[in-house]
């Protein structure tokens, strides 16, 4: 028994040791440099400030600004994403030929590379000689300055997201209904339910632990919104899109203030460790159910 | 299915798709545009000719060195993972070595945001000199690679019955025998989806590439950002580097297809 451990260790040391060199480190430092004032441009040396980067967070409005962003993109972007996904999902599950085929055409939009995306919207969405832009007046409506105007950019970083990532809830949703069992679908005709009732009373309780997981993982994910800022706006025009993600590389890689990076990295953190946790409950509940 | 949907659901369906789809479409055509018909109002729907000078074009602008660097940073780091990851994976799956906490520490490495990795760690290789090397950015992506590899094939080894390799085991194959010549081809399939998938994590990946690389080595997603952001856009030639690197994308999309809802959702819903 005891030898049986020891061998087991040798097959895991690897991976921890990895592990910590790659994320525990490195985040104990950054906690450290999070106390400490340090401008690695101007080459001034490291002060230890106590909480001070940490006060600095609460009053800075341009952080509070690209949470408002990353707001708009929870309630909108992810919204839209839930809802259109549930809706593909529903009318992708049934028996056709060529379904395989067209479920995976619906899912290139996420597989390719989110700079990739970020290009192909950049062109669709120019003012000028943009596509859709033209589709607009042809419809006699006025064009729109996607990306040029503040009060727009950030729905245009919304919108190229919706693209890209309702067929994560779609495939996940589709999933989960394909394990429900026919049986419960015959059973509830038997008993005169209607396709609505079906719906709401069978197929949404049983839906709702896959859908519980698929939002969680697009929330967390809306926090690290950063390829499609850097590719359509770089945040602006002034700081009118810029994510939290973004607002933080600025700090971090264009100003070089390290100390209030990494507090801002902590803050972050913060917020993604609640919702990885409620992730990691509602995994772990499902695996006893 | 009541018969009288089921056309209409079919012409959604398709209509759908086709508005899917329709911006790749675009990407696609305006790669074969000259100057002329995509800086244009009207827009040009379809060039004139569909020749390939501009991804011979787009090669030449750094796209070829870009898929030559995406290519050795992607394949390292999905051989470590796999290495290490399904040895750890087996030793979680079958000695329960560390119980649930243990793993669960290794899946939370993968949520963590990846701005707040990559700020510490740039300090780090920039005091060894590291920035702007392979093994800056092929350690860097283990991050997301080594928890997702030692996830999944977790669960792989899980599936597999335990007998036959504590057969092996008393037939005299050890501990390390039974693994690799026992559980290991077994879960052949599994390995195969769970390497697909790293690779294509580390070829899309950019915030860590765009940081830790800068001249010498420019993965391709960092060398398309570079375009956009030069003085003059060339859009045929950015489309064409855009769709050359999703070819292996595409490919890989067509080949997981069976194991994509497990991996994009870290195996929590088993597709």
């Amino acid at each position: 028994m005891k030898k049986r451990n020891v061998v087991a260790l040798f097959f895991v040391l690897p991976v921890i040791i990895i592990l910590l060199a790659i994320s525990i480190f490195p985040l104990i430092y950054s906690f450290y440099l999070s106390l400490c004032q340090w401008d690695i441009g101007t080459g001034a040396a490291r002060t230890f400030v106590g909480a001070r980067n940490y006060l600095r967070l609460f009053t800075d409005s341009r952080l509070w600004n690209a949470m408002r962003n990353t707001g708009l993109e929870l309630l909108f972007g992810v919204g839209t994403q839930f809802l259109l996904g549930l809706s593909l999902a529903l009318l992708l599950n049934r028996v056709f030929r060529g379904r395989s085929l067209v479920v995976t055409l619906f899912l290139l939009p996420m597989m390719i590379s989110p700079v990739v995306v970020g290009c192909i919207w950049k062109i669709i969405y120019h003012y000028q000689y943009g596509p859709l832009n033209f589709l607009l007046e042809k419809i006699r409506l006025s064009p729109v300055n996607w990306l040029g105007s503040s009060s727009t950019s950030i729905y245009s970083i919304i919108l190229a997201d919706i693209w890209e990532w309702t067929p994560f809830v779609m495939i996940t949703l589709l999933a989960g209904l394909q394990a429900i069992p026919d049986e419960l679908y015959e059973a509830a005709k038997v008993d005169g339910a209607t396709r609505v009732s079906t719906f709401l009373w069978i197929v949404l309780p049983l839906l709702r632990p896959v859908i519980i997981i698929a939002v969680l993982i697009r929330v967390m994910d809306a926090f690290k919104i950063f390829d499609l800022v850097v590719l359509l706006t770089m945040g602006g025009p002034g700081q009118s899109s810029e994510t939290i993600a973004f607002y933080n590389y600025l700090t971090g890689f264009k100003y070089f203030s390290m100390g209030y990076a990494s507090s801002m990295t902590y803050f972050q953190l913060a917020i993604i460790v609640i919702i990885a946790n409620i992730f990691l409950k509602s995994w772990k509940g499902r695996e006893m159910a | 299915m009541k018969d009288h949907l089921r056309i209409p659901i079919f012409v959604g369906i398709f209509f759908l798709l086709a508005l899917a789809l329709s911006p790749f479409l675009w990407n696609f055509m305006t790669s074969f545009k000259d100057k002329g018909e995509y800086f244009t109002y009207p827009p040009v729907f379809i060039p004139r000719s569909f020749s390939g000078e501009h991804y011979l074009q787009g090669l030449k602008l750094g796209g070829s060195r870009g898929i030559r660097d995406s290519v050795i940073i992607a394949v390292t780091t999905t051989a470590l993972s796999i290495a290490l990851g399904s040895l750890a994976a087996y030793a979680l799956a079958r000695f329960r070595i560390g119980g649930e906490n243990l793993a669960f520490w290794i899946l939370s490495v993968r949520m963590m945001p990846p701005i707040a990795s990559v700020l510490p760690l740039f300090l780090f290789y920039r005091s060894l000199r590291w920035l702007d090397t392979y093994q800056a950015i092929i350690l860097t992506h283990l991050l997301m690679n080594l928890p997702f590899a030692v996830w999944m094939m977790k669960g792989f080894f899980e599936e597999l019955p335990v007998e036959l390799e504590e057969a092996a085991e008393v037939d005299g194959c050890g501990r390390l025998g039974a693994f690799l010549r026992i559980a290991l081809p077994l879960v052949a399939p599994g390995l195969v989806a769970t390497a697909l998938f790293c690779f294509m994590f580390s070829w899309n990946e950019f915030l860590f590439a765009l940081i830790l690389g800068r001249s010498r080595v420019v993965p391709v997603t960092v060398n398309i950002a570079g375009l956009i952001g030069g003085h003059e856009i060339l859009w045929a030639e950015i489309s064409a580097v855009s769709i050359v690197a999703s070819i292996p994308i595409i490919v890989i999309a067509i080949v997981l297809q069976r194991y994509l809802v497990r991996g994009l959702t870290l195996g929590a819903v088993k597709g």
